[in-house]
């Protein structure tokens, strides 16, 4: 095994494709594909949270699930401190399942409606043998008290709780086995928007306190611009850009980053900014366009882009191996 | 174990439909009496106070005549000790259950031959069938046959259809696809014709009876949990426990059976009339349990072969109606108070 230097980064992400079967006709066999991920590369640092953007449907919860193993990926390699994750036995797996976690996003769904609280924070313990039954319940305790939950909500059941309330359970049950990095897959978007900043406090505060990296899933800029490090944006399963989130909002490389800044509601209405409305519709990830699977909808594609498949590069002149664009066009284009 | 509220709730809800829940008081209550029939339905006496000693031979060895002076070592007649101790008037006495006889034995009379009408005087309260049994105390054992057999029946087709199907559904795959195609083919085996087959070659004992009928009887609910479990399994609070690191063994039990109650309750009651109806008609055919055991199937047939004793076919087909009538309103309240999709838990 190769030795762990500073730079390493905590998980590495090469060339990752999740593609599902889609069954179908008598004998239900394989008449497609759903290219739900299809080549996503990208990189996380102890401590750093990187934001993953993109619409609805494009394969941001696909890749956070294939990260954690809970999807067997079709191809690529997922690397946690320096192991491949997709080689690792049953029980190394489960063993590196402690370092990473997942917060999901429905608290409505993500938790047992069965267990109580104190079971559905308690699980994890039991799963890996933590603790005798009260040294597992005092732990339970202090983490509903850090995640803002009071210690008598452990004997109650989940439909009791509202939606915010569910969530920092679900958060509970992630910080429990004290993980190095949680994905979050939108984890506010299903809240109410007062509550949404709560959240992010929370998580916020939590990164502080325990050196916690994020993969840091939305669907728009607008929640993760604060709180990313780095920021990727995705489109049909493919990362489009992927760079420092200052670097991306003040120089996106790429028409589709572009226009989700554009997208982003601006406090100021004084502040008049030329607003680039996405036309058209997602095309399906069954039959991704040709090239360039954004150029259906760009403003800027050229014939080329429906044959040539842009690569993930640096942009040139760009801040180095921080600004990574796939664009044919980049260099040419004032956005 | 703490009761989830919702389950208090779905409890609450079902005690609120009234016509299932009195129904489901009803059906208790009547699978008391049968569980303790040897004390209301019996030709062996409750207790017998002779000589300054008190007998209790319901449970037990039987007592021969000669425990309480009579001249033969065979079981005494309690009937006609009781009738011997009025007449002697010495102190004696016999307190016999409301029905004084047993399924089996047949009370025949030197003038005439049975079936003899219903007769309080005889106590005979519903008559006797075609050999001069008992019909209410035949009733009352078959019914407790009946329902064993449809409780054990229903326990075995869970526990292969749970097992089975559960896993067709967690792990799909080749061991799905294998397990759908028996299915369809099992399920076209025309399966009364395999059962009147097997009983017309050997006759049939109660235990094979459900084992029989259960080679047939677990395909609904396997396909059910099958179906319940594949939707489960992609639901996100099992992927939060497979993160975790979950066995899938714990998964199965922990998570994904917990959430399957409602439907395999709600199958329940079904299940048990279904059981009934298979065990009787079997019997009304002659494929079903040897006799002499008490059978409502049975009492059926004796009553379509001797019409004029209306009070067989009436007194069965009474039961059949009420019996399958409280199982079924159960069934009703059961899936009316348990049915997932009147459920959400959207607040
Ligand atoms: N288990 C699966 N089997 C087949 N197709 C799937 C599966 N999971 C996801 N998909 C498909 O893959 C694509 C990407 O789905 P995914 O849930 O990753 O998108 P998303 O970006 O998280 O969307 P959202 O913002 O709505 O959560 C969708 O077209 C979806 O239908
Ligand atoms: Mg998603």
């Amino acid at each position: 095994m190769n030795k762990k230097s500073p730079s390493e980064p905590l998980l590495s992400v090469e060339h990752l494709k999740m593609h599902f079967p889609v069954l179908g006709g008598i004998f239900r066999h394989q008449v497609g594909k759903v290219y739900a991920v299809d080549d996503v590369s990208l990189t996380i640092s102890r401590g750093e949270t990187v934001g993953l953007v993109g619409e609805s449907g494009c394969g941001k919860t696909t890749v956070g699930r294939s990260i954690l193993q809970l999807y067997q990926p079709t191809a690529g390699r997922v690397t946690f401190e320096g192991k491949d994750l997709t080689r690792l036995s049953r029980k190394e797996m489960r063993d590196l399942r402690r370092d990473m976690q997942m917060i999901f996003q429905d608290p409505f769904e993500s938790l047992n409606s069965r267990h109580t609280i104190g079971n559905i924070v308690e699980e994890p313990f039991v799963i890996h043998g933590i603790g005798t039954a009260d040294e597992r319940q005092q732990k339970v305790k202090e983490l509903l008290r850090r995640v803002g939950l009071s210690a008598r909500a452990r004997t109650r059941f989940p439909h009791e709780f509202s939606g915010g309330q569910r969530q920092r359970v679900g958060i509970a049950r992630a910080l429990a086995l004290n993980p190095k990095l949680i994905i979050c897959d939108e984890p506010v978007s299903a809240l109410d928007v007062s509550i949404q900043s709560q959240i992010l406090n929370l998580l916020l505060d939590l990164q502080q306190e325990m050196g916690l990296a994020y993969l840091f899933i939305a669907h728009d800029l607008a929640v993760v611009k604060h709180i990313s490090d780095r920021i990727a944006v995705m489109y049909l399963g493919k990362i489009m850009e992927y760079a420092d989130a200052d670097t991306l909002y003040a120089h996106p490389a790429h028409p589709y980053t572009s226009a989700l800044i554009s997208a982003i509601p601006v406090p100021d209405p004084t502040c008049r900014r030329k607003a680039e409305i996405l036309s058209g519709d997602v095309p399906s990830p069954i039959h991704p366009p040709s090239g360039c699977v954004f150029h259906t909808r760009c403003p800027y594609a050229v014939d080329q882009c429906k044959e040539t498949i842009p690569e993930l590069a640096a942009v040139a002149g760009g801040a180095g191996d921080n600004h990574q664009v796939a664009c044919i066009r980049t260099g040419e284009l004032r956005l | 174990m703490k009761l989830n509220p919702l389950t208090i709730r779905k409890i609450r809800r079902f005690k609120s439909i009234k016509r299932g829940y009195f129904s489901f008081l009803l059906f208790v209550m009547m699978l008391t009496v049968s569980l303790f029939a040897e004390l209301l339905v019996n030709n062996r006496a409750l207790v017998v106070h002779y000589e300054g000693h008190y007998y209790f031979p319901t449970y037990g060895h039987m007592l021969p005549g000669t425990t309480f002076g009579l001249a033969y070592d065979y079981e005494t007649n309690y009937r006609e000790l009781s009738a011997r101790f009025e007449r002697e008037n010495k102190g004696n006495r016999v307190w016999l259950p409301p029905v004084p006889y047993n399924p089996y034995e047949t009370d025949l009379k030197t003038d005439a031959y049975p079936p003899f009408a219903p007769s309080i005087a005889e106590k005979h309260y519903l008559g006797t069938d075609a050999v001069g049994r008992d019909i209410l105390a035949r009733l009352v054992y078959g019914f407790r046959i009946a329902i064993a057999f449809s409780l054990l029946l229903l326990v075995t087709n869970y526990t292969i259809g749970v097992s089975i199907g559960s896993a067709m559904g967690f792990w799909g795959g080749k061991f799905d696809l294998i397990f759908q195609r028996i299915i369809e083919i099992w399920s076209n085996v025309p399966f009364l014709y395999v059962i009147i087959i097997i009983s017309s070659i050997v006759v049939p004992s109660f235990l094979m009876l459900v084992l029989i009928m259960a080679i047939f009887g677990w395909i609904s609910i396997t396909w059910t949990m099958r179906t319940v479990t594949y939707k489960e399994r992609s639901r996100e609070y099992v992927l939060a426990a497979r993160a975790l690191g979950a066995s899938n063994f714990r998964i199965i039990f922990k998570h994904i059976i917990p959430n399957t109650i409602a439907i395999i309750v709600t199958f329940a009651p079904f299940s048990v009339s279904g059981g009934i109806v298979a065990l009787t008609s079997l019997d009304y055919l002659g494929f079903g349990l040897p006799p002499p055991t008490p059978s409502w199937g049975e009492l059926l047939r004796q009553g379509w072969t001797n019409l004029d004793a209306w009070w067989i076919s009436g007194s069965v087909i009474a039961a059949m109606v009420i019996t399958l009538m409280i199982v079924t309103f159960i069934g009703e309240a059961v899936r009316e108070a348990f049915d997932p999709k009147l459920h959400t838990t959207y607040e």
